[in-house]
């Protein structure tokens, strides 16, 4: 990987790292209202719940390679090398394709909720959820990439001992 | 079950086979399905954001996520199994039983049976190999099991899991896990000393008495933890996941203040590896419920259900059926999606049959957790050869007594319901 590319990564990484750390500040922040101060805060609930929205999508879109995801990989480590490039790519292009095909349709779902902001803090929805689009791109361009480094000859496995 | 609703399993179970991440193969058959039935495809989407953004029960496992990672870069698992082994070392097999003791001690800190393998696993097969007293993969063998009691003495991320699908009280689930945790550490127990007494493992050097209260106070406040869970959760103060959030506080403050064992840039490794945890896991729990929308929508928990009633299956033979496939797919999948996608179709028919739902879910999780080390697909196994190295086939060779043991605890927990619904109900609950 290029260093310009593990820096991007690390980046990610800390992005990842301080959406969480916020998250779980702000849910102290919603115990020490509610048990010490006794006045519970009504924001805190609605920021931990868009904080663990953007957790996962941003985690998934920029952070988690392809080992750091749950696989069933019993089949894939026991065939030949060639047999595993078929696995990945076909995998790479269903993942790629499904997405792609969902795109037009999940896009209108996000940008529907422009009129309706959330309950308490007020957050346009469509803010909220946008970071679903970013994780579906994200995914996208990940498994075109992928598929295409494949039919070059690439080894599917390389990326992840770069990540370990 | 319709074409669409084949075809979806078809994509599913040929993406996953061949090696593709669980969650996205979910996702992918989720929108096939939607496509064959001319739905609209943004309703993936929409089910997984709505999904994870309304369940506040959800927060719960990032949080115990960060707990135990504070807890393991924290020290605060190695002061625990010092502790330990000032207790219990003393006795014939002592560091097999330091193993297990260790292990339900933290069982009441963490809800994740990995994070109780990777924080005292490492440290603990050291002791045991060196000066080979133990065979590496009797060490690595005993850890992997002792860690499946992480989950079920509370707190537990698997049955956070299980209650989101089945609706079921997390503070009842998590009393019912108790006593089979303590059931669990016993029949391993057991196995440990027949084996040292077997192989006639030499005895440990005592810890001098005198020395005892000097550890104890060294791990005092590790030891607290459970005890601060369980009367916050119990005593009617806090929500489980509350008691996630101010665990995890409550290590972040023992591990940097007390111990000095954190400094910034350790704190933001444990956060970088959290949040990869727990994106990977919340995605895992997004994927399953479009995958369950679609499994409500063409109505098959309700078939299963009528075809079991259709079968005039008793109670009991239904709950020993449904135990050996979990074991079975326990061989071959990961617990989470077991619980998120498997144990939702069975819900209804445990219903109609009159089964408890606290004693399923125990009953069911107990069972996941034995699948994370039965082979071949055994994520404790993985963990415990990827962070000591011992081979995968010594472990292996090594495990199945374990296995055994814990399945005969298993099958006391589905013959006596009792066991595990005892303690709950003396809270109050009326099942």
């Amino acid at each position: 990987m290029s260093a310009l590319a593990r820096r991007l990564k690390g980046l990610a990484e800390d992005v990842g790292a301080a959406l969480l750390a916020l998250m779980f500040a702000t849910f102290l922040v919603q115990i020490g209202s509610r048990y010490v101060f006794n006045a519970p805060a009504s924001w805190t609930l609605e920021a931990c719940l868009t904080l663990w929205l953007w957790v996962v999508f941003w985690g998934c879109a920029f952070v988690l390679g392809e080992r750091d995801h749950v696989r069933f990989d019993v089949l894939y480590v026991a065939v030949s090398r060639s047999m595993r490039r078929a696995f990945a790519l076909v995998s790479a292009l269903a993942i790629a394709g499904g997405m792609l095909a969902a795109l037009p349709a999940t896009w209108s779902y996000v940008t529907f909720y422009e009129i309706k902001r959330s309950a308490v803090i007020g957050i346009r929805l469509d803010v909220v959820f946008s970071i679903y689009l970013v994780f579906a791109v994200a995914i996208i361009a990940r498994y075109i990439w992928r598929a295409r480094a494949i039919v070059r000859g690439g080894d599917p496995d390389v990326e992840e001992r770069a990540n370990p | 079950m319709t074409l669409a609703f084949a075809a979806c399993v078809v994509a599913l179970f040929l993406l996953a086979g061949i090696g593709a991440p669980i969650a996205l193969s979910m996702i992918v058959a989720a929108i096939v399905y939607l496509a064959m039935k001319g739905q609209d495809l943004g309703l993936a989407a929409e089910q997984i954001i709505q999904g994870l953004y309304d369940s506040f029960v959800i927060l719960a496992v990032p949080l115990f996520i960060v707990a135990a990672n504070l807890m393991n870069a924290g020290t605060i698992s190695e002061r625990l199994l010092q502790f330990c082994v000032a207790i219990v070392g003393r006795f014939k097999g002592g560091l097999g039983h330091v193993n297990v003791v260790a292990s339900m001690i933290f069982a009441g800190m963490s809800g994740s049976a990995v994070a109780d393998a990777v924080g005292i696993g490492r440290v603990i097969i050291n002791m045991m190999t060196k000066d080979g007293r133990y065979t590496p993969g009797y060490a690595a063998a005993i850890t992997a099991a002792s860690s499946t009691i992480g989950p079920i003495i509370p707190p537990s991320i698997p049955m956070v899991l299980y209650a989101l699908v089945s609706d079921a009280s997390i503070g009842y689930l998590f009393l019912g896990g108790i006593v089979p945790g303590v059931i669990m550490g016993a029949v391993l127990m057991a196995l440990n000393a027949m084996m040292a007494r077997r192989y006639e493992v030499p005895l440990e050097r005592p810890v001098p008495l005198r020395e005892i209260p000097a550890v104890t106070v060294r791990a005092f406040p590790a030891l607290m933890m459970p005890v601060i869970l369980l009367v916050g959760i119990y005593g009617g103060v806090t929500t489980p996941t509350e008691a996630a959030a101010i665990a995890a506080f409550y290590a972040l403050i023992v591990a940097a203040f007390l111990y000095r064992a954190l400094n910034v840039a350790t704190i933001r490794g444990v956060m970088r590896e959290s949040a990869r945890s727990s994106a990977s896991v919340g995605l895992i729990i997004g994927a399953a419920l479009i995958f369950n929308y679609i499994v409500a929508s063409e109505n098959i928990p309700a078939q299963v259900a009528s075809a079991m009633q259709g079968l005039d299956i008793s109670p009991l033979a239904f709950l020993l059926a449904i135990n050996v496939l979990f074991l079975v797919l326990g061989c071959l999948l990961d617990a989470s999606t077991i619980i998120l996608v498997i144990i939702p179709l069975f819900i209804p028919t445990c219903r109609a049959l009159g089964i408890d739902l606290v004693h399923f879910g125990i009953v069911s999780v107990v069972n996941c957790m034995i699948g994370l080390i039965t082979p071949p697909y055994g994520v404790l196994l993985f963990v415990i050869n990827a962070t000591t190295g011992i081979p995968l086939r010594a472990i292996i060779a090594a495990i199945w007594p374990f296995i055994g043991v814990l399945i005969v605890a298993l099958l006391i927990m589905i013959l006596v319901p009792d066991i595990i619904l005892w303690l709950p109900r003396r809270f109050g609950y009326t099942g």
